[in-house]
């Protein structure tokens, strides 16, 4: 399963949804856009606009932290 | 049927939570998410016992304090409905689901105050913008405009110009009413215009590409404001713009069981009583002056205290 995090330092909500994949012991790719502007646009052409965080599982977007389809997609139960 | 149902995730639904468990009352809380405000605070440095903490950390460790306590939680879930019942509550949510209750607790927080105008709600996520703790990093080297010239708006001003190239603020009133201090440090960097006396009135985007461009996928390009000492319209190219107007209460849910003030707060008693017996507020959602925390927890922990003692004289 490859899992990829779009975010930035300061986002609060990126900050919960990395802390909440730690907790459930998920490896992820830390990609922040606000470093790396080929990685803003690749989020930005994928998730059709331009909120972080975006999560990428797999080939699927999931913008926001999404609580339901994460857990769905990664089968956390808890 | 249960002894108390807190609507709210925020400090002050949270620590009601914990009283009221603490007292072994039968509690549900519902939550459409956990934080409330806080989760866009990147520093807290005045809630006892955390020398700094960031509003994401300080949420789950009140989450993860509160889910020790027996007590029933769903979340995902807004409370579109509340009436009277008898003596009891109906309370009904988005995913129509109803339950029954003794009291009511309604922490509902606020919520940002929206303009209201074309292309708000459609742009959203897509140029338009609510936090600038999350979005200002996305819009380096690019003009954005920033709706609202009081500290909020000079707040996220601030954290535009590590990015932007330009930011114009833009003030109805006639004067900008943020600090002068916040103001200077602004001007300084030169990259900041004020306009003062001005309605925004329209969002506007395109396709990247123009019109044959990839369909749903819009973005903001500029807004329409109206000069107000001129009484004309005038067009700026942004390519993003922050709305910091100000936060509003919104618990029409309960209409007709409370009373609103002015601004839409529920007017509540020093123990936290609305006008229904049964029925409290607590935090951001009352009419209290001072807007904080720990104010708000403690409110919280009121409304299930003088809940218990309620249910008790019952």
């Amino acid at each position: 399963m490859v899992v990829k995090v779009f975010s930035t330092a300061s986002c609060p909500f990126c900050v919960a949804l990395k802390n909440y994949l730690k907790e459930h012991s998920i490896e992820f790719e830390d990609i922040d856009v606000a470093e790396n502007e080929t990685a803003q646009k690749e989020m930005i052409e994928k998730s059709g606009q331009m909120g972080v965080p975006v999560v990428e599982i797999d080939g699927e977007i999931i913008i926001g932290f999404d609580h339901e389809k994460i857990k769905k997609l990664l089968n956390i139960k808890d | 049927m249960y002894d108390t149902i807190i609507i709210g995730g925020g400090p002050a639904g949270i620590t009601a939570g914990i009283y009221a468990a603490r007292k072994k009352l039968n509690t549900l809380l519902i939550t459409k998410e956990w934080g409330g405000q806080i989760i866009k605070a990147p520093d807290i440095q005045n809630w006892p016992g955390e020398k700094s903490i960031s509003g994401p950390d300080l949420m789950r460790k009140m989450v993860d304090h509160l889910k020790t306590f027996e007590l029933e939680v769903k979340e995902d879930r807004e409370v579109i409905d509340l009436e009277k019942k008898g003596d009891n509550f109906m309370i009904r949510n988005d995913k129509d689901e109803e339950y029954e209750t003794k009291t009511v607790i309604i922490a509902t927080g606020k919520i940002p105050r929206y303009l209201n105008i074309p292309g708000e709600e459609e742009f959203k996520g897509k140029g338009v913008s609510f936090c600038s703790t999350c979005d200002a990093p996305m819009f380096k080297d690019k003009e954005v405009a920033v709706v609202g010239g009081g500290n909020a708006g000079f707040d996220t001003a601030v954290d535009l110009t590590k990015y932007a190239k330009k930011i114009y603020i833009l003030e109805f009133l006639e004067e900008m009413k943020g600090d002068s201090v916040t103001k200077d440090k602004l001007e300084k960097t030169g990259k900041v215009e004020f306009y003062t006396n001005v309605t925004v009135k329209e969002i506007k985007g395109r396709r990247p590409g123009g019109a044959s461009g990839p369909e749903g996928k819009d973005f903001v390009e500029s807004l329409i404001y109206e000069d107000r000492d001129t009484g004309e319209d005038k067009e700026l190219k942004i390519q993003g713009i922050f709305i910091a107007i100000g936060m509003m209460p919104k618990a029409g849910f309960a209409e007709g069981l409370v009373e609103f003030n002015e601004i839409g707060e529920i007017k509540v008693d020093k123990h936290n009583n609305t006008k229904t017996p049964g029925l409290f507020a607590a935090g951001d959602i009352g009419d209290v002056k001072y807007e904080q925390i720990v104010i708000a927890a403690s409110q919280g922990a009121i409304s299930a205290l003088a809940a218990y003692d309620y249910l008790k004289k019952k």
